[in-house]
Order: structure tokens, then sequence, then C-alpha cells
């Protein structure tokens, strides 16, 4: 159920070589999507020390999004191999705090993939618009 | 068969004797005339006040480190949770095991010592240890354990929080962290908390501000424990020495627990396997970003 | 103290048409740290560049942010007005408020510019903590490698050296060549390989410039642009090649016979051998595999099978320079490189795994590389083609294409490239060598593209005869002394039957063996099929993720001459431009390490893609990571993996990162 006029923040990490493209190939190509997301620019998925998505939500992030190429597509070769392994552990254990997993999320977004990154976006505003603000007792959480 | 303690001030005399050795790590009987407390043992004479016993609770592997740079070797009483320290630091680079004397201590188990008297219950991470017997040893003292009786258990506490729901969690975890005074005793007790400035201590950038509330905890106690992901070896000291009674090692448990469901690693298990952050395999399947 | 100075491009109606730029321009005033806020028709624009500059200078700025479009299109064009107003380029942040911003949320101006607003505070943040970065200089080596000589390597080299540059061309092979030097006539002109090869490898062993490396392998690769350290084996050919004068003798007189690789195992060459008259040194080796005395050598009683063999040294004996050298062993070349430029070539597919053409079991089925060497007037049947079987000349042949290309089943869904063109070539060779012979071509597609190549297949067709059969064949046995040769023409929709003379398969190009390994060596990507992965496949073909280390011809995958010969030439082309510089600049924003937080765990070592971190020992014994910043490609891995915070990468430092984060909302 949604409540109404919540409007979710969400902070992007997104790479700098395929999904922030991505991001801006969705401008070229006039796909709307919701305005509920910030962007960072990140060299690669794999700098995104987990640090910085704790400090996202305390800063009153609901949620999270770090995006990156495609596995076996990555700049670096391997950068998002690793991403991912650190992020498929910080996931469950912020879930494990009480920050839903499905207030956090980890994609593949490819420079040529300006759809799917608004449908990331999307999807991502109307779950979090479903799950509702953050408890007010949590940091970072709203009334 | 001779007792643990003869063994153990037979092997650490003859270390010091040598001449090889800068200092033997182990406990003595400390004033109250129960409990133990850490020995430092740097002549052969100290050697004869060694003593090993339940109440042996203290990891001193935390203390190798300050050994790291020295040229004469070290010798440790170790127990099977403390050698697993021992490994993750000679995985980390930290202490050479070629300078080192492991006198591994097949363990029965601990007794928790709180603030005031001995109790004649088992510790915490004794009814969750998953590994009785020493992983590295250069001297094997007491019975070898053919398996733990408290591995099956090792995380029901840690499921039953996961059986909660996201509020619930929410509030428990907060109500524990804004008791948190930032003393970090934790962090001064634990073996993998070596680093030369800590990232709380650290003004620019200020990750944690230095106001003591719950936001900041909150991102002080995530951090610690996922710095510990893939390192802690449930030693437990951190919870033990918690002045505010935190259920720190709920936090270290629980990122064990899903590390070793997603890439089968327990720390301290084995000094040359690469830790999970460090390495990947292509097609693994981890639920996240699959 | 940081003086920031926002600026506000409208881009026509592109921003400002969906974002309020005054209400930005407000917001941007209160901004810490902003001294001044302005706004342009066009930022980018002669004007608006002007503008920035005298608002730079005006306000004395040190930061600017811009909010513009995306930092991919313009950050550099501003980077360089930031350069003009005196100013280090990487004060600079540009603010994504239109890819990202006007264009997408047009649909609610509000939200659109309550997020512009946010992205430039996000901006402004990140400005306040932005470093000055220089970038370094570090010297280069003008000499170049390259690893194949085969039509592209040779290419390469010559081009190379002809620039000035000093070039090691390496050859696993003893002779340089490759492919080219087997075949009879090239397409589409049938002007003989040798012809306008052999010129080319007598070239480049005349070149000044040139150090040929013949039956050597490169074994270690490290360094990076301007500067690799490369390991190369000389393999031991038991003859020195500084007095043997090629004579021949040795190799007349070697008793032992084995099947000649360079002639795709028809006829014999020697133990001690050159693989082909023309080749280039013309130095003979030693098979070590072969050689009787060699086998003397080695023999161990007991362990050895057989019987001790005779001692023979003949080409010793017979050699009037003395140029055999039984104790000449591998040798260990270690030398500095600028550039390296990796030719290493294919190999065709084997097609003895195929149960329909006889699984290599039916002697007169050849494949292509088989019937040039008959082709060839010094090659095993001097320039005759014969039935491998009775030595008879064939009067009907039937040619399959795609043999191992675009085979889903045997896991080569590609195309060859060649194959088509070298099949007609045949077809037409065969008709000149003997008119009485009908040809008859499988194929499935037949594809011509290139210059001239279409008109070449037609004729193959309408003046010499051959019959193309659209459809694959699906078995192929022996009847007395003639195959049949059992498919289908698809286009007819009929089985088709043909007793053949001979058959020959057009057996289609792989990645070359060793090409993984060595491109692991390189730390090089290649691709499922092992060929090697170019930068960009249409912008950089010749261009890898490594800089300074070129790929050229089919070892990147299927090519024609002409191609290879193109390639070779344009690798050249960027050695050359390499070697133009006097000194290398590298990126300013790389990795470093502050020695005082770290604490020597070497996590960033293990995941660093490009081994770009080394360790050292500090004086007080301390063991530290360090970043060599040449090979850093500023990926960010190993901040992200350092607990003690001791690793940075400038550019998106933690402090720049954090600041972002936490400038989020406001």
């Amino acid at each position: 159920m949604a409540i109404d006029g919540f409007e979710p923040r969400i902070a992007g990490f997104l790479c700098n070589w395929c999904s922030y493209a991505g991001a801006d190939l969705a401008g070229t190509s006039r796909m709307s999507y919701p305005s509920n997301i910030r962007i960072i620019r990140v060299p690669c998925s794999g700098r995104v020390d987990p640090l910085f998505v704790v400090k996202a939500f305390q800063q009153g992030a609901d949620g999270v999004l770090v995006a990156g190429c495609h596995l076996g597509d990555c700049h670096y070769n391997e950068g998002n191999f690793y991403s991912r392994r650190r992020f498929a552990l910080l996931a469950p254990f912020l879930d494990y705090l009480g920050i839903q997993k499905e207030r956090f999320r980890l994609e593949w977004v490819s420079a040529s993939e300006g759809r799917k990154f608004s449908d990331v976006v999307s999807s991502f505003t109307s779950d979090l618009k479903k799950l509702g603000p953050r408890s007010i007792l949590s940091p970072g959480g709203r009334e | 068969m001779e007792s643990l303690d003869k063994q153990i001030r037979d092997k650490a005399r003859e270390l010091l004797t040598s001449g090889a050795f800068a200092c033997v790590m182990g406990y003595e009987r400390a004033t109250d005339g129960k409990t133990a407390r850490p020995l430092f043992a740097y002549t052969p004479e100290e050697a004869e006040r060694f003593v090993f016993d339940q109440y042996c609770t203290h990891n001193l592997a935390r203390y190798l480190i300050n050994w790291r740079d020295n040229k004469k070797s070290v010798g440790i009483v170790a127990k099977p949770c403390d050698t697993r320290a021992i490994n993750l630091l000679i995985n980390e680079k930290q202490i050479d095991r070629s300078k080192l004397y492991v006198i591994g201590v097949a363990c029965q188990g601990i007794m928790e010592v709180g603030w005031g008297a001995p109790t004649e219950k088992l510790e915490l991470r004794c009814n969750t240890c998953s590994e009785p017997n020493p992983v590295l040893h250069d001297l094997l003292v007491g019975e070898f354990k053919s398996e733990s009786p408290a591995a099956a258990k090792a995380y029901a506490d840690v499921a039953a929080i996961e059986g909660k729901s996201a509020e619930e969690r929410d509030g428990f975890w907060q109500e524990h962290f804004s008791r948190c005074i930032r003393c970090y005793a934790c962090r001064q007790s634990c073996v993998g908390c070596y680093c030369q400035e800590c990232f709380v201590d650290e003004l620019d950038p200020l990750w944690v501000g230095i106001k003591v509330a719950p936001a900041e905890n909150t991102v002080w106690h995530t951090i610690r424990a996922f710095h510990l992901a893939g390192r802690c070896i449930s030693c437990n000291e951190c919870e033990r020495v918690c002045p505010v009674d935190i259920p720190l090692s709920l936090l270290n448990r629980k990122l064990e627990k899903d590390g070793l469901e997603l890439f089968q690693f327990q720390a301290g298990m084995d000094a040359s396997v690469t830790p999970p952050f460090a390495t990947f395999k292509k097609g693994e399947k981890l639920g996240t970003g699959d | 103290m940081a003086r920031i100075g926002v600026f506000v491009c409208h881009c026509g109606t592109n921003i400002a048409g969906v974002v309020s730029i005054p209400a930005v321009l407000e917001a941007a005033k209160k901004m810490p740290g902003v001294v001044v806020a302005a706004d342009d028709k066009y930022s980018c624009s002669d004007p608006g560049q002007a503008h920035i500059r005298a608002v730079i200078e005006q306000n004395k700025l040190n930061r600017v942010v811009i909010g513009s479009c995306s930092p991919r299109m313009h950050e550099f064009t501003f980077r360089k007005v930031m350069v003009k107003a005196g100013l280090n380029p990487y004060f600079l942040e540009v603010a994504n408020i239109r890819e990202q911003v006007s264009w997408v949320h047009s649909n609610d101006k509000e939200k659109a510019t309550a997020k512009a607003i946010d992205h430039v505070m996000i901006a402004v943040a990140k400005v306040a903590r932005d470093e000055a970065l220089f970038p370094k200089r570090v010297p280069l080596t003008k000499r170049a490698l390259v690893i194949g000589a085969g039509i592209t390597g040779i290419q390469a080299a010559l081009d190379i050296a002809s620039a000035g540059h000093p070039v090691t061309l390496v050859e696993r092979e003893a002779s340089i060549g490759g492919h080219m030097a087997q075949l009879d006539k090239t397409f589409p002109t049938l002007d003989c390989s040798a012809c306008i090869l052999t010129p080319k490898m007598v070239e480049v062993a005349q070149h000044p410039n040139i150090t040929l490396l013949t039956y050597s392998e490169v074994r270690q690769v490290s360094g990076f642009v301007g500067n690799f350290d490369v390991e190369i084996v000389k393999k031991a050919r038991k003859v020195d090649s500084k007095k043997c004068t090629g004579c021949g003798v040795c190799w007349l007189k070697c008793p032992e016979k084995v099947p000649a690789e360079f002639n795709e195992g028809l006829g014999t060459r020697e133990a001690i051998y050159v693989p082909f008259p023309q080749a280039v040194p013309l130095v003979p080796r030693v098979d070590l595999e072969n050689c009787r005395y060699i086998k003397y050598l080695e023999y161990m009683p007991g362990k050895t099978p057989g019987k001790r063999p005779m001692q023979c040294r003949i080409c010793e004996k017979l050699c009037p320079v003395q140029a055999l050298d039984w104790e000449q062993q591998d040798e260990v070349v270690k030398e500095k490189f600028g550039a390296i430029v990796v030719a290493t070539g294919y190999k065709t597919f084997d097609p003895s795994v195929c149960g329909e053409y006889g699984g290599g079991k039916l002697p007169d089925v050849i494949s292509g590389l088989q019937l040039e060497r008959m082709f060839n007037s010094s090659g095993p049947t001097g320039g005759e083609v014969l039935r491998p079987s009775d030595g008879t000349h064939p009067k009907t042949v039937v040619l399959v294409s795609c043999v191992g290309s675009r085979d889903e089943q045997r896991g080569r869904p590609y195309c060859s490239k060649i194959c088509c063109m070298y099949t007609a070539k045949q077809t037409i060779l065969l008709k000149e060598h003997d008119p009485e012979v009908q040809c008859y071509v499988f194929y499935i597609d037949i594809r011509t593209g290139g210059k001239d190549y279409e008109e070449f297949a037609r004729r193959a067709q309408e003046e010499y005869g051959a019959l193309y059969l659209r459809g694959r064949i699906s078995r192929i046995y022996e009847d007395g002394k003639q195959l049949v040769v059992l498919g289908e023409d698809s286009l007819m929709g009929r089985p088709v039957e043909i007793r053949a003379d001979m058959v020959v398969l057009a057996t289609g190009v792989e990645a070359n063996e060793g090409a993984a390994e060595l491109a692991q060596t390189m730390k090089l990507s290649h691709d499922v099929y092992d060929f090697l992965t170019e930068a960009h496949p249409k912008l950089k073909p010749v261009e890898t993720q490594t800089d300074g280390i070129l790929v050229a011809g089919a070892c990147v995958g299927p090519k024609d001459i002409p191609e290879c010969v193109a390639q070779g030439g344009a690798a050249a082309a960027k050695v050359s431009a390499l070697f133009s510089q006097e000194m290398l600049t590298s990126d300013p924003m790389v990795a470093s390490v502050d020695n005082a937080r770290c604490i020597g765990c070497l996590l960033c070592v293990q995941v660093c893609p490009y081994k770009a971190i080394d360790t050292q020992v500090l004086r007080n014994g301390r063991t530290v990571a360090v970043v060599n910043e040449s090979l850093c490609r500023a990926c960010g891995l190993c901040p992200a993996v350092c607990r003690p915070k001791a690793v940075n990468l400038r550019g998106f430092t933690n402090q720049q990162l954090l600041a972002e984060v936490n400038a989020l909302w406001q």
C-alpha cells in the first residue's frame, strides 16, 4: 500500500563507463523516469565502499542504487565481480539491522541501456513508495 | 599424562632458554586465586607461573601485533579460537609464521567471567563453537576432540533475529546502539582491529560524527562489523568487554553465517585461503546482482 | 579558502525550458563556499567560455562548478577553460542537469528544478574537496617488440623500422613468413604468394633497425607503456647461426625422415631442416625429437624402450664451417621495449573431428592448405595435384566450404571469412593445372565482400566451370578407388551424390595455439574462441585495454591478407605516434598510498586488476603498499577494500565522495 504523497529519496552510485552513460542515454532518448534519484558518479561499481552506502542511508536515503557494467563487461575487467561480492554480504546485513533488503539495489546497466536505467529507477521508486519511509527510530528515518 | 600446566611451563622454559624468543604469552593465576590473567614471560623463571584452565578467557593473539617488526620469535598459548585469530594475522601478513611458536590447547570450554565473580556458566562463544581443536599448533596439549557439540546451534540466536520483522529488528538494534558510549573497548580487544588509525577516529574525512548519538553509533557498529566480515574468528572478546552489554557477537556471527553460505568461507581456518573480498568466481550465484 | 563559482548553462531551452535557472542560481548563491553564481545561454560556446573566464578572474575564483550537460560531454572543454583562466584544471566539477535532469523530468518542472539544485549542491560539495593534480612525465624506451612474423608482423616491423625505431621481431617457428609462405597463389589477383612475400622477408632480414629472433618465444612481460620488460627464450637450434651459410649439405645428407609440418604432413623433411627453401633466416635447426644423435645421447638403458640408436652426426661431419653445436642451450634474452605489437596469427580447424568428412581417415580427403602445398612447385608434389592414395591426377574434385566455420555444434559459430574466396581460387587453379578437372563446391553462402572479390568468384563459376551447390555434406565414403560424396542441394531441394577423386575441405580459422596463454602473460583479454580482444571493435581495432600493447592480424579474428597488412601498418602507425613523444604524460587521477596509515595487509595488491600495486619496505622495517602510477588505471578497487583508508583515488577521493554523500539532501 502506497503512502499518500510520500516521495522516496534514492541515492544512485553509477559507474562512469556503463551506468552513468546509460543514464545519459536515457536523457538523450528522452525516456522519462521519476525524479527521486540523485546521482553520484564513480569510476567503477568496485569503487563504492560500503561506508558510502551506510552514510547515504544515514543521510536520509530511502533507497540506495549501485549500478555498474554487466558482469564480464567491466571497463576494468573485474571490478564489478568484487563489488558484487561486497554487496551480496552488505545487503542482507543491512536487512538484519532493519534496513529492508528492498531498499538496496545492485544493478548492471550498460551504456546502451537507457531504457533499462529508466525502468530500474521507475520500479525502484514505486517499490520504495510501497515500502514507505524508513522507521523514524533509525538514523536517517523520517516522520 | 602430565598436567597441562607442566607441559606449557616446560615448553615455555625451553623456548625462553634458547635465546631465540623474546617472549612467551600465556596465562597465570589472577589475584583472586580463581580466575586467570595474561602472563608475558620474558625469562625462564617467569615461565614457572603459567597455568591453563577454564578461566583462561583472553584472546592473546591480540598482542601478537606488538611483535610484528621484532627480530626475535614469540611463543603463545592459544585456544582453538585463538589459533584461528593467528591464522587471520598470518593471512593478512601481520605476523611471520616462522617467528612464532604456538602451544595449542584443545579446549574444554571457557567459563564466563563477568565484572563480578566467576560463574560456572560456559561463555557464549563456547556454546556456539564450531572448532574445539587448535587449527594451527607447534605443540598440542590437552585432548583432541572429534567434533564440536555446540556446532549445530552455532547460529540459532542469529536466526532468531532474522525471523523478526524489519520494524522489530530496527527497534532491537536502535535500543542497543543508543546505549553505546563509544568507549571502543570492542575495538581494542579485537584481533582484527589493528589499523594504525581506525576510520572512526579519522577527522578528515569525518566518517562518523563525534557526537555520541544513535545515528552515529549505528554507522560505527555497522562498519566495525563489516570491516570484520570474512575476518572475525568469533572469539567474542568484543562482546565480553562491552560495558553496556551490546550483543556484538550477533552482528559478527550474522556476517560469518552469510559468508559461509555465500562464499563457503570461514575466517582463520586456513591461513593460505584468499579472503572472500579479494577474490571472486565468475559464475557464482550470490543472490545480489546475479 | 575555497572561492567557488557556479555557472548554470541554459543550453538554449534544453535546460532552461524545464529547470528554473533563477531558482538554481538563487539556491547556488547560498551554498557553502560559493561566491558567485552566473548563467550562460551556452556555456560551451566561445562567448560562454569567455564569460566563465571573465567571472573567474573578476571574482578571484579558485574552484568552479558548471551545471550543464553530462561531464562525459564537456568536462574536457571546461578543463581547458580552467587552464586558460590560470587555474588547475582539476578544480572543476560538472553537475549533470541536462541528460540526467531536464531531458528526463520535463513533465514536472518543480521536481526537475529541485533535482538540478541537488546535483549542483553535490558538485559544490565535491569541488570544495578537489585537489590540484599534475600529470607526471615518464621516460620511454623507443624500441618495439613485434610478436609473430607472419605477413602482419612483418609489415608492422618494417613500418616501425622504416620510421627509424629499432624493432625486435620474434617468431616461434624457425623461419618467418607464417601462413602466407605456405600459399601458392593469392586471391583475387592470382599473384604468387612467395613472389610478393619473400622480398618483404628479405627486407626484414636486411633492415638495419630490425633484430630478428626466430625459433624464439616470449616468456614474460611486465611493466607498462613505454617501459615493458620482456623475457624472450631463444630455443636451441644446435646450429651456430653465425657460422652457418645455409649451404644445405646437412639436410641433404640427413638420413632421418619425418612428415613435413610446413607441407601439412604431405611429404617428408629431415631431422635437421629448414621449413622451406626460401626460409629466412636460412639456418637449419635440429629437430630434437627425431635427430638420431640426440636420441643416442638421451638413451637411458632400461628406461627408454628399444635398443640404443647408432650415433649418426653425419651433418656435423659434412658441415664445411663446423656450425653444428651440440652444446647449445636455450638462451633467455631480457630486453626493454616501449611498445609491443601482438601478431600471433591463426591456425586452421582440424577436420579429423568431423565424422561426416571421414574423420581424417580417408587419404583423398585433404584440407585447403594441403592443396595449396600441392599447387606449389617447391611443395611435396613438385607442383602437381595428386591423390595422396595412389599419386594419380584427380579429375572430379569436390570442395567443401564452412568446415569448422558457421558451425554452432562444433563451437565455431563465426564465419572464417577467407574460405569462400580461397575455395573459388582453388577451383580456378585446379582447372588451370588440369583442364579436364571438374570442380563441385558445396557452400552455405558465398561471401565475397572485398574489392574485386565477387567478380573473382563469378569467374570461377562462369569461366572455369566450377559447379556451386548450396548445401551441406552428410557423408563421404570410399567406393573402390573413388570417394562417394552424399550431400544436399538445398536450392533444388534434393539429395546429391557425386563420385569424386578428391575432396578438399575449406577448413576455417581458429585462434593459434598458446594465444590465450600469451594473452594472460600480457594481461590482454580474449574471447571464448581465444581470439584477442581489441580496445574497441570499430574505433580502436588495433589497440588493447593495455596502453602500449597493440594487436594486429588474424590473432584478433579471421582476416585476409590485405586486412592483415593494413592492420600491421595501423599498429606500426600507433607505435610511431607513441614514439614521436620524448616523454609520456600519465593521467594524474590515479591511486596513492598513505604510508603512515597502511597496515600492509596487501588486500589492495590482491584485487588490483592491473598489478599496479607493489610493496615497499619502509626504513622502520614495515612493509607497505605502493602504487605504480604508470600502471594504475584508476578503477578505485583498492580504496574500496582498504579498511584503514590508506589508499585513496585522486579525483574520486574518500573526502570527495563522502562530501557528495553528505550533500545528497539538504
